[in-house]
């Protein structure tokens, strides 16, 4: 057996290194260079991305000293990577669905990576106390009240349902 | 837009620090000798510590009570932040060697917690011996036992990550004399508290008459009375380590046993973890369905099902390949003429079947 860090490392590479590749190819579809592979490696790319962040999530917290989640980064870290999944998720989805790769949809893709590397590195300032976001207030977290987390949570169940009823009509 | 991406890669490649290891530390934590990430360095970045480590036991130990072992590093420069890791081991072998694995219990850490590893912050210096106070349950069987003390830390000109362990200091663990005052097996010391509480301790003893407890306070030591094997101390204003020991009177030889710390720190960060997770589900959910909710425009919508335009091309295409074919002119009862190709029958033939049609051939 390994540790909760080790394999938070491994699915952290994993994950980072996905997202990374598929920021630069969502790049490339924005600017409409480069290869016509760009748009698959993209979104494929996010979807493995996707598959290893639960992974990198679960072992993070269990790898994080203490009880729980004691750290405001740690807090932050959790509330970027999901925003970071529920926007590769709609990415995928609106794909799926035929919408074209233009600019918005690959704005849309960098900024879920955006998030994802900026979740990665708090990471790195968590644990080796180094990192480059140095105006980026990391200390700082907002927590919605309860009820605010359950409204949006219905929104949000409300929106998906809308969506696919339309998308299946 | 090569040369702004050239200038990009320059700007991130001069923005990263030079450094190696872990520079800000790894955290306290129950450790085995290990190279403190310069494993992942080159040999260069790599260096034997000169610092002379020493462990200093007491007297007395004897098995499965609590002892204060005393770590001393000196000689020794580090990096500009001060820090040193140090790991209280068995062996030097970096496999099976948490005191642990000997019956060893670390119950107070130099920094409070319960840890072998421990990183520190203070004066090092080559004039100036850094101590520190580790408060051990010795090994429940008695015998001889040996522990050493490794440390970790960089150098004041960066670059290079030192290591290096002591000789082992051993240290032979008696029976306990039957009638021996002294504090229980099970009992465990607490460690941390928060700033402007008073912490009320009871104390689990055997053999023990009277029990009289001794807090330092500076350079001065307070006495304060135990009732009920209860007793308190004072609350902290501010963040710091205070000290106290208990006198232990019975039948057998009077004990003293070791400094314990009791760490006052503020409160901790703490996050309704519920709240936190609820709105981790609602920003993913949200997320997902506003990036949804952006239907593509009907003229954008590629649909699986619709294939006209992919069905007229191959039509329009194979409709243009049997035109190509019945321009080639009709091939007469006899053949094609000796010696030509199909190909030059395409060109040729239908010259060839005028002049048929005039009798020239």
């Amino acid at each position: 057996m390994i540790s909760a860090g080790t394999f938070h490392v491994i699915s952290t590479e994993l994950t980072i290194g996905m997202f990374a590749l598929s920021g630069v190819a969502f790049l490339l579809c924005m600017l409409k260079k480069g290869p016509d592979s760009r748009e698959a490696v993209a979104h494929w790319a996010l979807l493995g991305g996707l598959i290893a962040t639960p992974l990198a999530i679960i072992s993070g917290i269990n790898a994080s000293p203490g009880d729980g989640i004691d750290n405001p980064l740690l807090a932050n870290k959790m509330l970027l990577s999901m925003t970071s999944a529920g926007l590769a998720i709609g990415v995928l989805i609106r794909r799926k669905m035929g919408a074209a790769v233009d600019a918005r949809h690959a704005g849309i893709g960098m900024a879920s990576v955006g998030l994802m590397l900026t979740t990665a590195g708090m990471g790195g300032e968590f644990s080796r106390g180094e990192t480059l976001l140095l105006f980026v207030p990391k200390e700082t977290v907002m927590i919605f009240p309860l009820w605010a987390s359950i409204v949006l949570i219905i929104l949000g169940i409300a929106i998906l349902s809308k969506s696919a009823i339309e998308h299946r009509s | 837009m090569r040369v702004k991406v050239i200038i990009m890669l320059c700007v991130l490649l001069l923005s990263t620090t030079v450094s190696t290891a872990n520079p800000g530390g790894k955290g306290d934590d129950v450790r085995s000798r290990d190279c403190a990430g310069s494993c992942h360095a080159s040999s260069s970045s790599n260096g034997v510590s000169t610092a002379t480590l020493d462990i200093t036991f007491p007297n007395e130990v004897y098995a499965g009570l609590l002892i204060e072992v005393q770590t001393s590093i000196g000689s020794v420069d580090v990096s500009s932040n001060s820090m040193v890791g140090m790991t209280l081991l068995i062996n030097s072998d970096g496999a099976k060697d948490l005191p642990a694995n000997d019956g060893w219990e670390v119950v107070t850490d130099p920094n409070g917690g319960s840890n072998n590893y421990v990183e520190i912050s203070d004066t090092f210096s080559s004039q100036n011996p850094v101590n520190r106070s580790w408060t051990l349950r010795a090994p429940s069987e008695p015998g001889t036992y040996g522990l050493y003390l490794a440390v970790q830390h960089g150098t004041p000109e960066g670059g290079v990550a030192m290591s290096g362990i002591s000789d082992i200091q051993s240290v032979l663990v008696e029976e306990v004399p039957e009638n021996l005052p002294r504090l229980s097996p099970g009992w465990e010391p607490t460690n941390t508290r928060g700033l402007g509480e008073e912490t009320t301790i009871t104390l689990e003893t055997m053999n023990t008459d009277s029990a009289t407890v001794e807090l330092m306070n500076g350079a001065e030591v307070i006495v304060i009375p135990v009732v009920d094997n209860q007793f308190t101390i004072p609350a902290a204003v501010n963040p710091g380590v205070v000290q106290w020991r208990v006198i232990l009177e019975g039948e057998g030889p009077t004990q003293s046993s070791p400094w314990f710390r009791i760490t006052a720190q503020e409160p901790g960060w703490e996050v309704d973890e519920t709240a936190l997770y609820l709105q981790s589900i609602a920003l993913f959910l949200l997320c997902a369905g506003l990036v949804i909710m952006q239907r593509p425009k009907n003229e954008d919508i590629i649909k699986d099902y619709d294939n006209t335009d992919h069905v007229v091309a191959t039509v329009e295409t194979s409709l243009d390949t049997i035109s190509d074919e019945s321009q080639s002119p009709p091939i007469p009862a006899g053949g094609i003429p000796e010696g030509w190709t199909m190909e030059q029958w395409e060109y040729y033939g239908h010259e060839h079947l005028e002049k048929m049609a005039r009798g020239e051939v």
